[in-house]
């Protein structure tokens, strides 16, 4: 989940942001000071570079926005005088701290996110994916645990001691996660559920059926989860994927507190949509789908019929401050690129960052 | 980030082994100043003529029985890295190994034993891990492109294994025994029996290693010492071969070389360990009559190989593969005139894999090549050779890839002698059965790689007799353009191989070799060095990869520096190489740093009776405890060594 929980991670930002407007009204106190119009600011996007499998080469890029130059290509390794590890799946931000998930390293590392320096690292994880904070305290990752087609889990960090104090089983093969409220959402991409979580006590509230193979959500300004679903891909016994059976990607919302969801199915099999992002003021989506890049209201009645970017991407990012779309190339053999579009469409510029960026974490 | 097909993407690069793997070039051992390297047939004394006699103008290194002696319990791997400048993309002791001839990758270098390509038809390359020193009397080095002489793949250079015929030798023998560090044991017995009509050979080999050795990794707490897990092998060889003499003119011939290893796959540094192993077989069996006549020569051979490799480990489960391959070759040769013989000849190779990777049903594929191949020395100073092959692949067909080359003898004093020497050769490579079955990605409509390449070089060799001392030096310059490159590249779901680029390579190879006598102490000494500058030159627009950047894991210096002294019955022996850095990426921005290697063996012979020797023999490795990876995030072990005895009889 590329700019995944660069929101959860932004509380800090707005609370010390909305300072000012607090001590305004110290003197009187508000029975409501939530800062609802206080405006986004991100100054630096670390970029996940994922790095290739087996060489331990994963990294994170830092872009300042203010220079439009990456400022730090390995900024990991430049800081702490060792490789982050093997395979990178994702990054989120946590106050001021970033969590970054090794995958094939089964370890969470935790950095400060001024220095980038390592302030501890959680091992012990198997196969995990991404990591959502529910509050200064409490984390959850998604493990994979096995391709035999069992189970994953979630596994619950404490963050003041960076262990894992429980793991509650989910569906098979769990990817991106989203807290909302007090509710932890979990796409089970080897099904059709989303598995709802209790923050509060970690209960299963439920799962929900979404469309086949859910892999990323978001929430809008309404409080509504989005989930997009990439469809189940069949495949012939050559391993060519066999259309006739293989069902269309579709776009799901889920208003928090019932256990259902209202889904429309992409008009394609064709392709499996994926990376599901929203925009800084939450009312616009963006996700990747035959080769480009696809955007929607949250009001829209229909989903889009024709791409945005005619460009595919191994990951995507939208900065929550201006819209800017990040969109990183992923060769895997050369040091990759990204490239930056205008909320239109049209390409800003590119940069070059490490091996396979696939995710983006706007701060 | 896709799962299920990243995991197989994965398993296919671990199968395919060295998708972005390149090379370099190879210095030398022992340039073999070869005039025509005859075959003899004794009592009849009509010489064969061997295939190197029509390879005029190349550069041509062989591990002599020295260089050889002290990795006869080990493989082509152990005696290649250390004795030679080539760089061998190793993931760990006993781990694949994929050389790197002339920039070029693996899939480039064609591996023949007894004229037979031994690359796995699969990977269309060999791990050197699983070639065993034990076996073959003969390592010879060919770099540079020859189609012609030796077919597919012949890009980057071609390795030549073979086991040389010694007639009226009578009865000898070896038997060894290797104790040494982490876990590693090996036993090899050897025996042989020639008179003058028959000559037999058997020889056989087990090793296994632990390979529990330390290595340091920096983790959050600091600079860790960890012990390598997962990374024990089991490795057994056996040799036969058998050669009769049928009256003066003719001579039948069989061998068989059958391998097996077992070895656990060393994960990276820092990464899942998921008990990964895998379990390589190969049998190889080759049969073969030859007719010899004043002028002609008639030969012909067929061979049977199965190779089996296996992969399993707990995240990707078993993964099978099994080729069959049975081919045939027959020619003839004619000497026309004393300083003039041509050869002209037909190659026939059925393939039928049986691969979980290609699917349930097994493939098949044929391939044919003719070719012609012909030698003329005009005057006693000067020699050519002109040779033609052509292929044909299953709805393909590769140019015409001729060679031809020239050999001078500038100057030749009682001291001194310099040869000049150069060819132009073309060459190509057929797509490999993964590159075009394997599901999903697999691409039947791939064209093969062809390449074009020259070299020229000159070689100086100072003999004073009365010293006992002859220095060889040797230097060459090679230049190649391989064309229809093909890479792996990411598509929306799944990597594919594609022709996408033109790739050039060059660079210099020198090297000079030392022998000295003086009462009873003997010296050997050489050093070599290559100079490799390999480049996408052109690419398609969907290639991301930058052009004119030095390609990934071809290191742009190495060389090789190994001396042997014997005095009375003491033996000393050492072995030093250089492998410069090696970018780990396309746009050549990541690199693994250069290292030095030190290996060294000391060693006494006891006689207690005439006909018996006994030796002893301590080697050490990595002398230096240098801490140091060929491949990127594969630990290597530090300072470690070993204890032989060998008793040989003759």
């Amino acid at each position: 989940m590329k700019l995944l929980n660069a929101f959860s991670g932004l509380p800090g930002r707005l609370l010390l942001g909305s300072a000012a407007t607090l001590s305004l009204l110290a003197c009187d106190p508000s029975t409501d000071p939530k800062p609802t119009e206080q405006p986004i600011v991100t100054r630096s996007v670390f970029v996940v570079n994922e790095g290739n499998f087996l060489r331990s080469n994963a990294d994170i890029s830092l872009f300042s926005k203010a220079s439009s130059a990456v400022t730090g290509k390995s900024l990991f390794s430049t800081a702490n005088g060792r490789t982050l590890g093997d395979v990178a799946q994702s990054m989120a931000v946590q106050d001021s701290l970033g969590y970054i998930v090794v995958n094939n390293s089964n370890k969470l590392e935790v950095v400060s996110l001024a220095k980038f320096r390592s302030k501890a690292t959680v091992t012990g994880l198997k196969l995990p994916r991404y990591f959502a904070a529910a509050s200064a305290g409490k984390g959850y990752v998604t493990e994979t645990v096995s391709y035999s087609g069992s189970n994953g889990r979630v596994s619950v960090i404490d963050l003041k001691t960076n262990t894992v104090t429980k793991t509650i089983d989910v569906g098979v093969q769990p990817e991106r996660l989203l807290v909302a409220g007090s509710r932890l959402y979990v796409t089970n991409s080897g099904g059709n559920t989303v598995t709802v979580i209790n923050t509060a006590t970690d209960a299963v509230e439920g799962a929900i059926t979404v469309g086949d193979s859910p892999n990323s959500l978001a929430q809008d300004a309404n409080g509504n989860v989005w989930v997009l679903s990439g469809g189940k891909v069949y495949y012939n016994a050559d391993y060519s994927t066999d259309y006739t059976r293989t069902t269309k990607g579709s776009l799901s919302m889920i208003v928090p507190g019932q256990l259902t969801a209202i889904t429309r199915e992409v008009a394609s099999n064709r392709s499996t949509p994926n990376r599901l992002t929203i925009n800084g003021a939450k009312n616009q989506l963006y996700f990747t789908y035959l080769g480009g890049v696809y955007t929607l209201g949250t009001g829209d009645a229909t989903l889009p019929a024709t791409p945005l970017i005619k460009r595919s991407f191994y990951g995507l990012g939208v900065d929550p401050q201006d819209g800017t779309i990040y969109g990183g190339i992923g060769s895997f053999t050369a040091a990759d690129k990204v490239i930056r579009y205008r909320t239109n469409g049209t390409a800003i510029d590119s940069f070059t960052v490490g091996i396979g960026p696939n995710g983006f974490v706007f701060y | 980030m896709d799962f299920t097909a990243l995991r197989r993407r994965w398993l296919l690069r671990w199968l395919t082994s060295s998708l972005c793997v390149l090379t370099l070039p190879a210095l030398a051992q022992t340039p073999t100043a070869d005039t025509a390297r005859v075959q003899q047939l004794p009592t009849v004394r009509i010489p064969g003529v061997r295939p190197e006699r029509f390879a005029v103008g190349s550069r041509r290194l062989m591990l002599d029985s020295l260089a050889l002696t002290n990795y006869r319990t080990g493989t082509l791997t152990d005696a290649l890295s250390a004795r030679t400048a080539i760089y061998l993309k190793n993931y760990g002791p006993g781990q694949l190994a994929s050389i790197t001839l002339r920039g070029t990758s693996a899939r480039h270098t064609a591996v023949l034993w007894n004229g037979f390509n031994i690359n796995l038809p699969s990977l269309g390359e060999a791990d050197f891990s699983l070639l065993p020193v034990s076996g073959n009397a003969q390592i010879e080095i060919q770099p540079g492109p020859a189609g012609a002489t030796y077919g597919n793949g012949a890009v980057g250079g071609t390795v030549l294994l073979s086991s040389a015929t010694r007639w009226g030798a009578g009865w000898r023998g070896t038997a060894q025994a290797d104790y040494g560090s982490y876990g590693l044991g090996a036993g090899t017995v050897e025996a042989a029996f020639s008179n003058q009509k028959l000559a037999v050979r058997t020889s056989l080999l087990y090793r296994q290693a632990e390979n529990d050795f330390p290595y340091y990794t920096r983790e959050a707490q600091g600079l860790v010492r960890r012990r390598q897990e997962n990374a024990a092998f089991r490795q057994a060889s056996l040799t036969q071969d058998v050669t009769l003499r049928l009256g003066q003119r003719s001579e039948v011939s069989a061998a068989a070389w059958l391998t097996d290893a077992d070895r656990q796959i060393q994960p990276g540094i820092g990464t899942n360990n998921t008990r990964a192993q895998e379990r390589d077989q190969s049998r190889r069996l080759m049969a073969g009559y030859r007719y010899v006549t004043q002028a002609h020569e008639w030969a012909g051979r067929a061979a049977w190989f199965e190779d089996v490799l296996n992969y399993r480990d707990e995240v990707s489960g078993l993964s099978e593969s099994r080729v069959r391959t049975s081919q045939a070759q027959a020619e003839h040769t004619w000497t026309f005139a004393p300083n003039a013989s041509v050869r002209a000849g037909a190659e026939a190779q059925h393939f039928a894999a049986q691969v979980d990777g290609y699917g349930s049903q097994p493939r098949t594929e044929n391939r044919y090549s003719g070719f012609a191949l012909l030698r003329y020395d005009p005057r006693p100073r000067l020699r050519l050779s002109l040779n033609l092959r052509q292929a044909m692949l299953p709805g393909r067909r590769p140019p015409l890839t001729p060679t031809a080359g020239a050999e001078w003898i500038a100057l030749q004093t009682a001291q001194h002698a310099i040869q000049l020497k150069g060819n132009a050769s073309r060459s190509y490579r057929a797509p490999t059965l993964n590159e075009r079955y394997w599901r999903p990605g697999g691409n039947p409509g791939l064209l093969p790689e062809q390449g074009i390449g020259y070299e020229g070089g000159v070689t100086h060799t100072l003999t004073a007799t009365p010293a006992h001392l002859q220095l060889q030096t040797e230097l060459t310059a090679y230049r190649q353009l391989v064309d229809n490159w093909v890479q792996w590249t990411p598509g929306a779901s799944y990597w594919s191989p594609r022709n996408l680029r033109q790739v050039r390579a060059q660079g210099l190879e020198a090297s000079t070799q030392l022998t000295w006598k003086q009462g009873r102490y003997t010296a050997a000494a050489r050093a070599s060095y290559s100079f490799t500058q390999s480049e996408k030159t052109k690419g398609v627009a969907t290639d991301n990869d930058p052009v004119g950047r030095q390609l990934p894991f071809v290191p742009l210096h190495t060389g090789a520096f190994s001396t042997d002294h014997t005095w009375r019955s003491w033996q000393l022996s050492t072995a030093l190489t250089f492998t410069g850095y090696r970018y780990t990426d396309a746009s050549a921005t990541e690199f693994l740093p250069s290292y030095l290697l030190l290996n060294a063996t000391a060693g006494y012979t006891l006689t207690a009776r005439p006909g018996w020797r006994l030796q002893l023999l301590a080697q050490g490795y990595n002398l230096t405890n240098r801490l140091y990876q060929s491949y990127q995030n594969r630990a290597m072990p530090p300072r470690h060594g070993s204890l032989s005895l060998r008793l040989l009889w003759q």
